[in-house]
């Protein structure tokens, strides 16, 4: 870490102690620091993306997202339970339940296409939102932020991409197996 | 069991109760905001033009961000640069504004101008014979003239001061001596129209009426309230170049969950279009008012007076239609009275300036519609021309000049505003 982002981090913490101790803004920043999507970035950077981000609170079993819809955020459980869905003709499928640091509708960064998925609040559930223009604009403001943003996406595009593709592989055979 | 039954009831009645909250809460807003409205109209039209002004340079204000100097000094910086450029613009344009003597010596031109062309128009042969194309021009420019004549001449008061300056007055050095013998020759212009003889006693119904004059105190308190209206246009582009997204936050916390992806969307695309269609308008109205500028240069018109047309023009470009005739009526105005032309193009009749004008002002507007408009808006807001029309005359019965020179942009914003907002509630599944 260079002398003046030390310094200025320094300053940032300087300025957020002299606010209360229990302000939402510190305590965003601090819950923003434990989403591995965010990992690799400075306390300053934290606080440009905290002031984008929207907070809202779900109640049980209010949506927060239906399958289908165009998407247009990336959210972030700060708490509560949240259950990813998946409506089939007369069957829903949870497939997975979410809690407090995970994140969903990341896809919704990259461009509108519909949510593949429906998101369903389980208990009241508090979250943060990262609406993806927001994000499009953080390119011009604060461009190193945004390319790191965008570079935990991709890396975290890659990994799912390499575990399907391992499922993929791993399912294949046994498929050709079973053809034969 | 009854627990549960307790809580889903209670849940029941609170549900009707946030219900009559919320109806009870916004007829009283509605109420409120129409009273506000209606006894603050003379605030309306500076908070839109402060909005709009934050709109149209807030890319410039996002582009030339300087990462290591704080938002607020970068947006006073920015203010500060805006200012200094209007002021510069605005004392160029100031010293083209006729002062007390410039306007009797205008008026004096214009109507001695005026006469002779008129006079070189309906000209007799040297037999004393009027072909049949003058007869008739005299016959329909004759009462024209006449009600021209009688704006333009001099009042007794105006004939004092005119004769005043005309010797040096108020330390400035006399009129030249060409403008005093206009003024000769316009008092003893005559009617054109030899008017049908009234019954004795009658008075004439062209006798101009004696201007009635509004108190002075009166018309200082209005033009003190109007000044201090307007110094709202300039704050409130001050503050929202200073707000980094909390009056949007601030809107969107107050939507329910169901519809928040859907407002963010909505505000985004809202924004987006008005302010591209914004900077485009503004683009263009540059752009028409630089080829005139540059256009009357070329014919010879002095720069100053050529850049202030240009000015004029192009800002009342943005009112369709009628814009291009206000900028003829100007140029046209001008050329008429204009004299000792040279024009910096070869073989052009320096006598024939009003039909280059005209000729002028056709080709900027043949190279807006043409050229201009689809390169810089790029046909992103189509108005229907009835659509146009209407919406012009509506805003002139409203606000006059400013209202028709708004009429479009509010168009566009209710135009995009509706359409996006269906796209957006078919395809969020709402409606």
């Amino acid at each position: 870490m260079s002398a003046r982002k030390f310094a200025a981090d320094k300053l940032l913490w300087e300025t957020l102690g002299r606010w209360k101790r229990s302000s939402p803004e510190l305590d965003r920043i601090q819950f923003l620091k434990t989403v591995p999507f965010f990992d690799q970035l400075s306390n300053r950077q934290l606080k440009r993306v905290s002031d984008i981000t929207f907070e809202r609170t779900y109640q049980t079993d209010e949506l927060i997202f239906e399958e289908g819809q165009p998407g247009a955020a990336l959210f972030l459980i700060l708490d509560g339970k949240i259950a990813i869905e998946v409506c089939r003709e007369t069957s829903t499928t949870r497939l997975a339940v979410l809690e407090k640091g995970a994140f969903f509708g990341e896809m919704a960064l990259l461009d509108d296409t519909p949510r593949s998925a429906t998101a369903r609040a389980l208990e009241r559930t508090r979250t943060l939102a990262l609406y993806r223009n927001d994000l499009n604009g953080l390119v011009y403001r604060h461009p190193r932020t945004a390319c790191r943003i965008y570079r935990s996406l991709a890396t975290m595009i890659g990994d799912r991409l390499r575990s399907t593709n391992e499922l993929v592989q791993m399912k294949t055979p046994a498929d050709t197996a079973g053809l034969g | 069991m009854s627990n549960v039954q307790d809580f889903e009831e209670k849940e029941r009645e609170r549900k009707v109760r946030r219900k009559v909250f919320y109806l009870t809460f916004a007829t009283l807003a509605l109420i409120f905001g129409g009273f506000l409205l209606w006894k603050l109209s003379s605030l309306i039209l500076p908070i839109i033009v402060g909005c709009l002004l934050a709109l149209a340079f807030r890319p410039v204000k996002e582009r030339f961000r300087i990462r290591w100097l704080p938002h607020e000094i970068q947006v006073l910086c920015s203010f500060a640069a805006i200012g200094v450029v209007l002021f510069f613009a605005f004392n160029t344009f100031r010293k083209h504004i006729p002062d007390e003597e410039q306007k009797l010596e205008f008026k004096v031109r214009l109507q001695y101008k005026l006469n002779e062309r008129y006079r070189q128009l309906v000209a007799k042969s040297p037999e004393g014979k009027a072909n049949a194309v003058a007869a008739l021009l005299e016959k329909e420019l004759g009462p024209l003239m006449d009600k021209i004549n009688q704006v333009l001449t001099l009042n007794a008061e105006e004939r004092n001061l005119f004769l005043k300056y005309a010797a040096g007055y108020n330390g400035k050095p006399p009129i030249q001596s060409k403008f005093v013998d206009y003024f000769r020759a316009n008092q003893t212009t005559g009617k054109y129209v030899i008017p049908e003889e009234t019954p004795a006693g009658t008075a004439s119904p062209t006798a101009p009426a004696a201007p009635t004059q509004p108190p002075a105190a009166e018309e200082g308190t209005s033009l003190e309230s109007k000044f201090s209206a307007w110094i709202l246009a300039p704050l409130i582009f001050l503050f929202l170049g200073f707000d980094n997204g909390q009056i949007r936050r601030f809107f969107i916390s107050l939507v329910p969950n169901r519809y928040f992806e859907l407002s963010l969307t909505v505000l985004d695309r809202l924004d987006d279009a008005i302010g591209r269609y914004l900077r485009g308008t503004l683009i263009e109205c540059f752009l028409v008012g630089l080829t005139l500028a540059l256009g009357l240069i070329l014919l010879g018109i002095p720069p100053g007076i050529a850049v202030a047309i240009g000015v004029v023009s192009g800002l009342l470009n943005a009112i369709p239609f009628l814009g291009a005739v206000i900028a003829l009526v100007i140029g046209v105005s001008y050329a008429l009275i204009a004299e000792d032309v040279r024009p910096l193009i070869p073989g052009l009749n320096p006598n024939d300036l009003a039909l280059y004008v005209v000729i002028l002002v056709v080709i900027a507007h043949v190279l807006d519609d043409v050229v201009f408009q689809p390169f810089v808006l790029g046909g992103a807001v189509n108005v229907h021309p009835l659509v146009v029309v209407i919406a012009i005359i509506a805003g002139s019965l409203i606000m006059g000049l400013w209202g028709m020179l708004f009429a479009i942009p509010t168009v566009v914003v209710v135009k995009t505003a509706v359409e996006t907002f269906f796209k957006e509630l078919k395809d969020y599944r709402i409606i």
